[in-house]
Protein backbone atom coordinates (compact mmCIF):
# COMPACT_ATOMS: atom_id res chain seq x y z
CA UNK A 1 0.00 0.00 0.00
CA UNK A 2 1.33 3.25 -0.88
CA UNK A 3 0.73 6.73 -2.07
CA UNK A 4 0.71 7.32 -5.92
CA UNK A 5 0.22 10.37 -7.86
CA UNK A 6 -3.73 8.99 -8.67
CA UNK A 7 -4.45 8.74 -5.26
CA UNK A 8 -3.01 12.14 -4.69
CA UNK A 9 -5.65 13.27 -7.04
CA UNK A 10 -8.24 11.67 -5.55
CA UNK A 11 -7.37 13.39 -2.50
CA UNK A 12 -7.06 16.66 -3.71
CA UNK A 13 -10.22 16.77 -5.27
CA UNK A 14 -11.71 15.21 -1.87
CA UNK A 15 -9.85 18.64 -0.38
CA UNK A 16 -11.33 21.30 -2.72
CA UNK A 17 -14.53 19.83 -2.28
CA UNK A 18 -14.33 20.24 1.11
CA UNK A 19 -12.55 23.82 1.11
CA UNK A 20 -15.25 25.08 -1.13
CA UNK A 21 -17.95 23.82 1.59
CA UNK A 22 -16.14 25.14 4.84
CA UNK A 23 -14.65 28.50 3.06
CA UNK A 24 -17.55 30.96 5.01
CA UNK A 25 -16.43 28.98 8.45
CA UNK A 26 -12.99 29.17 7.84
CA UNK A 27 -13.75 32.81 7.01
CA UNK A 28 -15.70 33.54 10.18
CA UNK A 29 -13.05 31.57 12.37
CA UNK A 30 -10.18 33.33 11.25
CA UNK A 31 -12.08 36.66 11.58
CA UNK A 32 -12.43 36.27 15.39
CA UNK A 33 -8.22 35.86 15.58
CA UNK A 34 -7.16 37.22 12.38
CA UNK A 35 -8.00 39.09 9.13
CA UNK A 36 -10.70 36.70 8.43
CA UNK A 37 -9.69 35.71 4.84
CA UNK A 38 -8.38 31.61 5.80
CA UNK A 39 -11.40 30.63 3.69
CA UNK A 40 -10.80 32.40 0.37
CA UNK A 41 -6.77 30.92 0.92
CA UNK A 42 -7.66 27.94 1.30
CA UNK A 43 -10.52 27.91 -1.42
CA UNK A 44 -8.65 29.67 -3.89
CA UNK A 45 -5.59 27.65 -3.11
CA UNK A 46 -7.02 24.30 -3.81
CA UNK A 47 -8.69 25.85 -6.88
CA UNK A 48 -4.91 26.72 -8.22
CA UNK A 49 -3.91 22.75 -7.33
CA UNK A 50 -7.27 21.78 -8.88
CA UNK A 51 -6.27 23.47 -12.35
CA UNK A 52 -2.61 21.01 -12.70
CA UNK A 53 -4.27 17.90 -10.92
CA UNK A 54 -4.99 16.28 -14.01
CA UNK A 55 -1.62 17.14 -15.17
CA UNK A 56 0.56 16.34 -12.17
CA UNK A 57 3.53 13.34 -13.23
CA UNK A 58 3.64 9.88 -11.76
CA UNK A 59 7.20 11.12 -10.09
CA UNK A 60 5.31 11.63 -6.20
CA UNK A 61 7.62 14.14 -5.18
CA UNK A 62 7.05 15.94 -8.50
CA UNK A 63 3.37 15.77 -8.01
CA UNK A 64 3.86 17.49 -4.24
CA UNK A 65 6.10 20.11 -6.11
CA UNK A 66 3.29 20.99 -8.65
CA UNK A 67 0.74 21.25 -5.78
CA UNK A 68 3.01 23.48 -3.41
CA UNK A 69 3.90 25.77 -6.63
CA UNK A 70 0.19 26.02 -7.10
CA UNK A 71 -0.91 27.12 -4.21
CA UNK A 72 1.73 29.86 -4.08
CA UNK A 73 0.19 31.20 -7.12
CA UNK A 74 -2.45 32.97 -4.63
CA UNK A 75 -0.20 36.07 -2.83
CA UNK A 76 -0.77 37.55 -0.10
CA UNK A 77 -1.66 34.97 2.17
CA UNK A 78 1.19 33.23 5.14
CA UNK A 79 -1.00 30.84 5.72
CA UNK A 80 -0.63 29.92 2.09
CA UNK A 81 2.78 30.44 1.67
CA UNK A 82 3.34 28.11 5.31
CA UNK A 83 1.39 24.79 3.96
CA UNK A 84 3.34 25.04 0.68
CA UNK A 85 6.42 24.97 2.55
CA UNK A 86 4.94 21.74 4.47
CA UNK A 87 4.07 20.50 0.53
CA UNK A 88 7.65 21.28 -0.73
CA UNK A 89 9.32 19.28 2.80
CA UNK A 90 7.27 16.26 1.56
CA UNK A 91 8.10 16.57 -2.50
CA UNK A 92 11.75 17.31 -1.61
CA UNK A 93 11.70 13.53 0.67
CA UNK A 94 9.37 11.95 -2.32
CA UNK A 95 11.22 13.07 -5.47
CA UNK A 96 12.12 10.26 -7.96
CA UNK A 97 9.53 7.80 -6.51
CA UNK A 98 5.98 6.96 -8.23
CA UNK A 99 5.00 5.36 -4.91
CA UNK A 100 5.77 6.02 -1.32
CA UNK A 101 4.68 3.77 1.18
CA UNK A 102 2.18 4.56 3.89
CA UNK A 103 4.55 3.87 6.47
CA UNK A 104 6.43 6.90 5.15
CA UNK A 105 3.90 9.12 5.96
CA UNK A 106 4.68 9.80 9.59
CA UNK A 107 8.33 11.36 8.42
CA UNK A 108 6.67 13.24 5.57
CA UNK A 109 4.49 15.13 8.25
CA UNK A 110 7.34 15.42 10.71
CA UNK A 111 9.45 16.70 7.94
CA UNK A 112 6.83 19.14 7.24
CA UNK A 113 6.35 20.33 10.75
CA UNK A 114 10.14 20.81 10.64
CA UNK A 115 10.02 23.18 7.80
CA UNK A 116 7.05 25.45 8.71
CA UNK A 117 8.27 26.14 11.79
CA UNK A 118 11.52 27.02 10.70
CA UNK A 119 9.74 29.22 7.58
CA UNK A 120 7.43 30.87 10.16
CA UNK A 121 9.50 31.07 13.13
CA UNK A 122 7.21 29.23 15.05
CA UNK A 123 7.19 26.21 17.73
CA UNK A 124 5.84 23.38 19.00
CA UNK A 125 3.08 24.61 21.94
CA UNK A 126 2.11 27.63 20.86
CA UNK A 127 -1.07 26.85 19.50
CA UNK A 128 -0.61 27.04 16.34
CA UNK A 129 -0.94 24.44 12.99
CA UNK A 130 2.36 22.82 13.82
CA UNK A 131 0.77 21.45 16.83
CA UNK A 132 -1.82 19.08 15.39
CA UNK A 133 0.24 18.12 12.56
CA UNK A 134 2.99 17.05 14.89
CA UNK A 135 0.58 14.82 16.79
CA UNK A 136 -0.39 13.49 13.62
CA UNK A 137 2.98 12.98 12.28
CA UNK A 138 3.67 10.62 15.84
CA UNK A 139 0.35 8.99 15.63
CA UNK A 140 0.85 7.85 11.76
CA UNK A 141 4.30 6.27 13.39
CA UNK A 142 3.36 2.86 13.84
CA UNK A 143 0.54 3.02 10.48
CA UNK A 144 1.03 1.40 7.31
CA UNK A 145 -1.51 0.85 5.43
CA UNK A 146 -4.45 3.94 4.10
CA UNK A 147 -6.97 3.83 6.20
CA UNK A 148 -5.12 3.29 9.61
CA UNK A 149 -2.96 6.37 8.80
CA UNK A 150 -6.01 8.58 8.12
CA UNK A 151 -7.67 7.57 11.26
CA UNK A 152 -4.67 7.77 13.25
CA UNK A 153 -4.42 11.56 11.73
CA UNK A 154 -7.97 12.10 12.42
CA UNK A 155 -7.86 11.04 16.30
CA UNK A 156 -4.95 13.38 17.17
CA UNK A 157 -6.11 16.24 15.29
CA UNK A 158 -9.07 16.21 17.39
CA UNK A 159 -7.36 15.42 20.44
CA UNK A 160 -4.74 18.25 20.20
CA UNK A 161 -7.59 20.88 19.08
CA UNK A 162 -9.49 19.62 22.45
CA UNK A 163 -6.13 20.00 24.32
CA UNK A 164 -5.13 23.52 23.06
CA UNK A 165 -8.58 25.16 22.93
CA UNK A 166 -8.54 26.66 25.82
CA UNK A 167 -4.74 27.72 25.84
CA UNK A 168 -4.23 31.16 24.76
CA UNK A 169 -2.36 32.02 21.32
CA UNK A 170 1.34 32.71 21.55
CA UNK A 171 2.38 33.80 17.85
CA UNK A 172 1.31 35.25 15.00
CA UNK A 173 -1.61 37.25 14.11
CA UNK A 174 -4.10 35.70 17.16
CA UNK A 175 -1.28 36.54 19.34
CA UNK A 176 -2.28 39.81 19.56
CA UNK A 177 -6.16 39.24 21.18
CA UNK A 178 -4.12 37.57 23.75
CA UNK A 179 -7.18 36.20 26.50
CA UNK A 180 -9.56 36.71 23.69
CA UNK A 181 -8.05 33.72 21.95
CA UNK A 182 -9.10 31.17 25.37
CA UNK A 183 -11.98 28.99 24.08
CA UNK A 184 -11.52 29.59 20.52
CA UNK A 185 -10.34 27.12 18.44
CA UNK A 186 -6.80 28.26 16.41
CA UNK A 187 -8.10 28.91 12.83
CA UNK A 188 -5.02 26.66 11.26
CA UNK A 189 -6.02 24.22 13.26
CA UNK A 190 -9.72 24.00 11.95
CA UNK A 191 -8.70 24.36 8.16
CA UNK A 192 -6.44 21.28 8.72
CA UNK A 193 -9.10 20.15 10.89
CA UNK A 194 -11.64 20.14 7.37
CA UNK A 195 -8.77 18.96 5.39
CA UNK A 196 -9.06 15.60 7.39
CA UNK A 197 -12.48 15.85 7.12
CA UNK A 198 -12.17 16.33 3.13
CA UNK A 199 -9.92 13.34 2.87
CA UNK A 200 -12.34 10.70 5.31
CA UNK A 201 -15.17 11.58 2.78
CA UNK A 202 -16.44 7.93 1.24
CA UNK B 1 -4.98 61.81 -3.36
CA UNK B 2 -3.42 63.60 -6.14
CA UNK B 3 -1.79 61.67 -8.30
CA UNK B 4 -1.47 61.11 -12.02
CA UNK B 5 -2.62 57.66 -12.64
CA UNK B 6 -5.97 55.22 -14.49
CA UNK B 7 -6.36 52.96 -11.91
CA UNK B 8 -4.91 52.37 -9.15
CA UNK B 9 -5.35 48.58 -9.35
CA UNK B 10 -2.84 48.26 -12.67
CA UNK B 11 -0.95 51.24 -11.54
CA UNK B 12 2.28 48.84 -10.87
CA UNK B 13 1.43 47.02 -14.40
CA UNK B 14 1.32 50.06 -16.57
CA UNK B 15 4.60 51.47 -14.97
CA UNK B 16 5.85 48.19 -15.95
CA UNK B 17 4.77 48.48 -19.15
CA UNK B 18 6.10 51.80 -19.86
CA UNK B 19 9.33 51.40 -18.07
CA UNK B 20 9.77 48.59 -20.26
CA UNK B 21 8.41 50.39 -23.38
CA UNK B 22 11.05 53.39 -23.04
CA UNK B 23 14.19 50.98 -22.01
CA UNK B 24 13.66 48.22 -24.58
CA UNK B 25 17.49 48.07 -24.85
CA UNK B 26 17.51 47.51 -20.66
CA UNK B 27 14.44 45.85 -19.62
CA UNK B 28 11.83 42.97 -20.41
CA UNK B 29 9.01 41.77 -18.48
CA UNK B 30 8.92 37.88 -18.12
CA UNK B 31 6.44 35.81 -16.12
CA UNK B 32 2.62 34.92 -16.13
CA UNK B 33 1.54 38.46 -14.74
CA UNK B 34 4.64 40.35 -16.40
CA UNK B 35 5.59 41.33 -12.95
CA UNK B 36 9.16 40.17 -13.36
CA UNK B 37 11.81 42.40 -15.00
CA UNK B 38 14.83 40.42 -16.46
CA UNK B 39 17.85 42.09 -18.61
CA UNK B 40 16.85 42.65 -22.01
CA UNK B 41 19.97 40.91 -22.88
CA UNK B 42 19.71 37.69 -19.88
CA UNK B 43 20.48 35.25 -18.60
CA UNK B 44 24.12 35.84 -19.34
CA UNK B 45 25.58 31.69 -20.18
CA UNK B 46 28.39 30.81 -17.09
CA UNK B 47 27.02 34.13 -14.95
CA UNK B 48 26.13 34.13 -11.21
CA UNK B 49 22.62 35.70 -11.15
CA UNK B 50 21.83 38.58 -9.18
CA UNK B 51 18.25 38.90 -8.35
CA UNK B 52 15.99 41.34 -6.28
CA UNK B 53 12.54 41.68 -5.35
CA UNK B 54 10.14 44.10 -2.94
CA UNK B 55 6.89 46.74 -3.48
CA UNK B 56 7.13 49.06 -6.13
CA UNK B 57 7.18 52.61 -5.31
CA UNK B 58 10.94 53.08 -4.54
CA UNK B 59 12.25 53.66 -8.62
CA UNK B 60 14.99 52.96 -9.53
CA UNK B 61 15.10 50.79 -6.54
CA UNK B 62 14.21 47.37 -7.36
CA UNK B 63 13.65 47.24 -11.15
CA UNK B 64 15.38 50.65 -11.85
CA UNK B 65 18.79 48.22 -11.18
CA UNK B 66 18.14 45.78 -13.47
CA UNK B 67 21.04 46.05 -15.78
CA UNK B 68 24.54 45.32 -16.73
CA UNK B 69 26.90 44.97 -14.18
CA UNK B 70 24.13 45.40 -11.70
CA UNK B 71 20.88 42.76 -11.40
CA UNK B 72 19.74 40.08 -13.84
CA UNK B 73 16.01 40.15 -12.62
CA UNK B 74 13.48 41.88 -10.32
CA UNK B 75 10.19 40.48 -8.70
CA UNK B 76 8.04 43.40 -8.48
CA UNK B 77 5.11 43.62 -5.71
CA UNK B 78 2.35 46.14 -5.44
CA UNK B 79 2.70 49.43 -3.85
CA UNK B 80 5.22 48.60 -0.61
CA UNK B 81 3.96 45.03 -0.95
CA UNK B 82 6.19 41.95 -1.36
CA UNK B 83 5.84 39.85 -5.11
CA UNK B 84 4.50 36.46 -4.29
CA UNK B 85 6.79 33.66 -4.40
CA UNK B 86 6.05 32.25 -7.88
CA UNK B 87 7.03 35.32 -9.20
CA UNK B 88 9.80 35.39 -6.96
CA UNK B 89 10.49 31.98 -8.27
CA UNK B 90 10.25 33.08 -11.87
CA UNK B 91 12.80 36.04 -11.38
CA UNK B 92 15.21 33.44 -10.17
CA UNK B 93 14.86 31.49 -13.45
CA UNK B 94 14.71 34.47 -15.60
CA UNK B 95 18.17 35.14 -13.56
CA UNK B 96 19.57 31.84 -14.17
CA UNK B 97 22.68 31.36 -16.26
CA UNK B 98 23.62 27.95 -14.91
CA UNK B 99 26.36 29.12 -12.04
CA UNK B 100 23.48 29.97 -9.30
CA UNK B 101 22.03 32.83 -8.24
CA UNK B 102 22.06 35.35 -5.64
CA UNK B 103 19.19 36.46 -3.61
CA UNK B 104 20.07 40.48 -2.62
CA UNK B 105 17.13 42.64 -1.00
CA UNK B 106 15.95 44.02 1.88
CA UNK B 107 15.64 42.45 5.35
CA UNK B 108 11.95 42.57 5.80
CA UNK B 109 9.46 39.27 7.28
CA UNK B 110 7.38 38.97 3.86
CA UNK B 111 10.02 38.90 1.67
CA UNK B 112 11.98 36.43 3.41
CA UNK B 113 9.39 34.24 3.53
CA UNK B 114 8.59 34.31 -0.16
CA UNK B 115 12.23 34.59 -1.42
CA UNK B 116 12.75 31.41 0.93
CA UNK B 117 10.16 29.87 -0.61
CA UNK B 118 10.70 30.61 -4.43
CA UNK B 119 14.63 29.24 -3.44
CA UNK B 120 12.93 25.92 -2.15
CA UNK B 121 10.82 25.90 -5.55
CA UNK B 122 14.16 26.52 -7.78
CA UNK B 123 16.21 23.82 -6.14
CA UNK B 124 13.81 20.82 -7.02
CA UNK B 125 14.94 22.21 -11.08
CA UNK B 126 18.97 22.20 -9.21
CA UNK B 127 19.16 25.78 -9.42
CA UNK B 128 21.33 26.82 -6.44
CA UNK B 129 21.08 30.03 -4.69
CA UNK B 130 22.26 31.92 -1.79
CA UNK B 131 21.06 34.84 -0.20
CA UNK B 132 22.24 37.90 1.30
CA UNK B 133 20.14 40.46 2.96
CA UNK B 134 20.54 44.14 3.44
CA UNK B 135 19.81 45.60 6.96
CA UNK B 136 21.64 49.36 6.77
CA UNK B 137 18.93 51.32 8.74
CA UNK B 138 20.38 51.86 11.81
CA UNK B 139 17.26 54.17 12.67
CA UNK B 140 15.00 50.90 12.96
CA UNK B 141 16.91 48.80 15.86
CA UNK B 142 21.00 49.00 17.98
CA UNK B 143 23.72 47.41 16.29
CA UNK B 144 23.56 44.63 19.09
CA UNK B 145 20.45 44.14 16.89
CA UNK B 146 21.46 44.38 13.37
CA UNK B 147 19.79 41.50 12.09
CA UNK B 148 16.58 42.78 12.95
CA UNK B 149 17.45 46.76 11.13
CA UNK B 150 15.37 47.19 7.92
CA UNK B 151 17.49 47.32 4.19
CA UNK B 152 17.16 50.92 3.02
CA UNK B 153 19.32 52.82 0.69
CA UNK B 154 22.97 50.52 1.32
CA UNK B 155 21.19 48.29 -1.43
CA UNK B 156 21.89 50.21 -4.01
CA UNK B 157 26.10 49.41 -3.01
CA UNK B 158 25.42 45.85 -2.63
CA UNK B 159 23.92 45.65 -6.31
CA UNK B 160 26.78 47.75 -7.37
CA UNK B 161 28.98 45.53 -6.15
CA UNK B 162 27.54 42.34 -6.34
CA UNK B 163 26.83 43.13 -9.62
CA UNK B 164 30.53 43.56 -10.70
CA UNK B 165 31.28 40.70 -8.84
CA UNK B 166 29.51 38.62 -10.81
CA UNK B 167 30.35 40.57 -14.07
CA UNK B 168 33.69 39.63 -13.22
CA UNK B 169 33.53 35.79 -13.34
CA UNK B 170 32.98 34.92 -9.97
CA UNK B 171 31.62 31.82 -8.91
CA UNK B 172 28.29 31.83 -6.29
CA UNK B 173 30.41 31.15 -3.21
CA UNK B 174 32.45 34.56 -3.69
CA UNK B 175 29.66 37.22 -5.38
CA UNK B 176 28.09 35.78 -2.21
CA UNK B 177 30.67 36.88 0.51
CA UNK B 178 31.65 39.70 -1.55
CA UNK B 179 27.36 41.07 -1.77
CA UNK B 180 27.71 39.88 2.17
CA UNK B 181 30.57 42.27 2.77
CA UNK B 182 29.13 45.34 0.75
CA UNK B 183 26.07 44.72 3.07
CA UNK B 184 28.03 44.84 6.45
CA UNK B 185 30.05 48.04 5.41
CA UNK B 186 27.12 49.85 4.30
CA UNK B 187 25.21 52.31 6.95
CA UNK B 188 21.98 54.93 6.59
CA UNK B 189 19.61 56.69 8.23
CA UNK B 190 16.71 59.22 6.99
CA UNK B 191 14.72 61.71 7.76
CA UNK B 192 10.91 62.71 6.49
CA UNK B 193 8.88 65.93 6.03
CA UNK B 194 6.13 64.56 4.41
CA UNK B 195 4.66 61.13 3.61
CA UNK B 196 3.58 59.43 0.57
CA UNK B 197 0.55 57.86 -0.69
CA UNK B 198 -0.31 54.56 -1.69
CA UNK B 199 -2.21 54.70 -4.78
CA UNK B 200 -4.78 51.90 -3.64
CA UNK B 201 -5.09 53.03 -0.28
CA UNK B 202 -5.75 56.54 -1.72
CA UNK B 203 -4.43 58.20 1.68
CA UNK B 204 -1.14 59.71 2.97
CA UNK B 205 0.74 56.42 4.97
CA UNK B 206 0.86 58.58 8.14
CA UNK B 207 0.10 62.23 9.25
CA UNK B 208 2.95 65.36 9.58
CA UNK B 209 2.48 68.49 10.93
CA UNK B 210 3.32 71.66 8.61
CA UNK B 211 6.04 72.27 10.57
CA UNK B 212 7.15 68.77 11.58
CA UNK B 213 9.38 66.22 10.82
CA UNK B 214 10.38 62.82 11.46
CA UNK B 215 14.44 61.77 11.93
CA UNK B 216 14.68 58.05 11.13
CA UNK B 217 11.82 57.19 9.27
CA UNK B 218 11.57 53.87 7.29
CA UNK B 219 10.73 54.18 3.79
CA UNK B 220 7.30 52.70 4.16
CA UNK B 221 6.13 55.43 7.18
CA UNK B 222 7.97 53.12 9.64
CA UNK B 223 8.90 55.17 13.39
CA UNK B 224 11.59 56.70 13.54
CA UNK B 225 13.68 58.28 16.48
CA UNK B 226 12.37 61.49 16.95
CA UNK B 227 9.53 63.89 15.76
CA UNK B 228 9.53 67.48 16.20
CA UNK B 229 10.14 70.95 14.34
CA UNK B 230 11.86 70.93 11.02
CA UNK B 231 15.43 71.68 11.79
CA UNK B 232 17.98 73.38 9.51
CA UNK B 233 19.93 71.38 6.78
CA UNK B 234 23.41 71.80 8.34
CA UNK B 235 21.63 70.18 11.50
CA UNK B 236 20.01 67.23 9.83
CA UNK B 237 22.96 66.15 8.23
CA UNK B 238 24.85 66.44 11.49
CA UNK B 239 22.54 64.33 13.32
CA UNK B 240 22.50 61.47 10.44
CA UNK B 241 25.86 61.63 10.62
CA UNK B 242 26.84 62.02 14.54
CA UNK B 243 24.71 58.81 14.51
CA UNK B 244 25.88 57.05 11.19
CA UNK B 245 29.75 57.45 12.35
CA UNK B 246 29.40 56.15 15.88
CA UNK B 247 27.65 53.12 14.52
CA UNK B 248 30.37 52.85 11.79
CA UNK B 249 33.34 54.65 12.81
CA UNK B 250 35.70 56.03 10.19
CA UNK B 251 39.33 57.24 10.88
CA UNK B 252 42.68 57.91 9.49
CA UNK B 253 43.25 56.51 6.28
CA UNK B 254 39.30 54.61 5.56
CA UNK B 255 37.86 55.41 2.21
CA UNK B 256 34.01 55.78 2.00
CA UNK B 257 31.33 56.62 -0.23
CA UNK B 258 28.30 58.58 0.46
CA UNK B 259 25.22 58.77 -0.51
CA UNK B 260 23.22 61.39 -0.29
CA UNK B 261 19.43 60.36 -1.51
CA UNK B 262 16.14 61.67 -2.01
CA UNK B 263 13.52 60.18 -1.23
CA UNK B 264 11.50 61.26 -3.68
CA UNK B 265 9.94 65.16 -3.96
CA UNK B 266 12.84 66.43 -2.14
CA UNK B 267 15.20 68.22 -5.03
CA UNK B 268 18.57 67.58 -5.54
CA UNK B 269 19.16 71.59 -4.84
CA UNK B 270 18.62 70.77 -0.83
CA UNK B 271 20.75 67.64 -1.61
CA UNK B 272 23.86 69.56 -2.07
CA UNK B 273 23.58 71.51 0.60
CA UNK B 274 23.25 68.86 2.88
CA UNK B 275 26.52 67.73 1.65
CA UNK B 276 28.56 69.94 2.06
CA UNK B 277 28.52 68.70 5.92
CA UNK B 278 28.51 64.93 4.79
CA UNK B 279 32.04 65.85 3.12
CA UNK B 280 32.81 67.48 5.97
CA UNK B 281 32.44 65.52 8.64
CA UNK B 282 34.21 62.61 6.91
CA UNK B 283 37.10 64.86 6.13
CA UNK B 284 36.85 65.63 9.58
CA UNK B 285 37.15 61.84 10.44
CA UNK B 286 40.60 61.66 8.56
CA UNK B 287 38.77 59.34 5.88
CA UNK B 288 38.47 59.77 1.94
CA UNK B 289 35.61 60.44 -0.05
CA UNK B 290 35.54 58.12 -3.25
CA UNK B 291 32.50 58.31 -5.39
CA UNK B 292 30.05 60.40 -3.88
CA UNK B 293 26.57 59.91 -5.21
CA UNK B 294 24.06 62.41 -4.80
CA UNK B 295 20.79 61.90 -6.49
CA UNK B 296 17.48 60.08 -6.36
CA UNK B 297 18.69 56.54 -5.79
CA UNK B 298 15.98 54.85 -3.46
CA UNK B 299 13.06 56.42 -3.14
CA UNK B 300 9.49 56.38 -1.41
CA UNK B 301 7.01 57.35 -3.71
CA UNK B 302 6.11 61.38 -3.97
CA UNK B 303 7.58 61.72 0.00
CA UNK B 304 10.03 64.81 1.09
CA UNK B 305 13.33 63.51 2.85
CA UNK B 306 16.68 62.29 2.28
CA UNK B 307 18.60 59.30 3.67
CA UNK B 308 22.64 59.43 4.08
CA UNK B 309 24.39 56.20 3.38
CA UNK B 310 28.07 55.39 3.78
CA UNK B 311 29.34 52.61 2.35
CA UNK B 312 32.94 52.18 3.94
CA UNK B 313 35.17 50.79 1.23
CA UNK B 314 38.27 48.77 1.10
CA UNK B 315 40.62 47.62 -2.12
CA UNK B 316 38.28 44.83 -3.30
CA UNK B 317 34.79 46.74 -2.63
CA UNK B 318 36.13 49.91 -4.48
CA UNK B 319 37.11 48.11 -7.02
CA UNK B 320 33.77 46.90 -7.96
CA UNK B 321 32.03 49.88 -6.98
CA UNK B 322 33.64 51.54 -9.79
CA UNK B 323 33.62 48.71 -12.15
CA UNK B 324 31.56 49.95 -15.29
CA UNK B 325 27.76 49.27 -15.00
CA UNK B 326 24.43 50.29 -16.71
CA UNK B 327 20.64 50.53 -16.37
CA UNK B 328 18.00 53.39 -17.45
CA UNK B 329 18.69 55.02 -13.99
CA UNK B 330 22.47 55.18 -13.58
CA UNK B 331 25.65 54.48 -15.22
CA UNK B 332 29.32 54.03 -14.07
Amino acid sequence: MALDTPTLRHGLALIAAKMEASADELNTVDGALGDGDLGVTMTRGMREIMKVADDLPDDVGMALFGCAQAFTRISGSSFGTLLATGLMSAAKASRGRTEVPWSEMSGLLQGAVQAMSARGKAELGQKTVLDPLDAAAKAAADQSDGPAVLAAIDRAVDETMDAFRDQQAQVGRARIFGEKSVGLDDPGMVALRRVVDGLKAP
Amino acid sequence: MKKILNDPTVYVDEMLEGLCAAHPDNYRQVGDAGRVIARADGPIDGKVGIVSGGGSGHLPIFTGYVGKGLLDACAIGDVFASPSVEQMADAIRAANGGAGVLRLYGNYGGDIMNFDMAGDMVEMEDVSATTVLLADDVASASRAERDKRRGVAGMVYAFKIAGAAADAGKDLAEVTRIAQKAADHCVSMGAALTPCTVPQAGKPTFELGEDEMEMGMGIHGEPGVWRGKLRSADEIAGEIMDTLLADQPLGAGDRVSPLVNSLGATPPEELYILYRIVKQRIEEAGAQIMMPLVGRYATSMEMTGISITLCKLDDELEGYLKAPAHCAFWTV
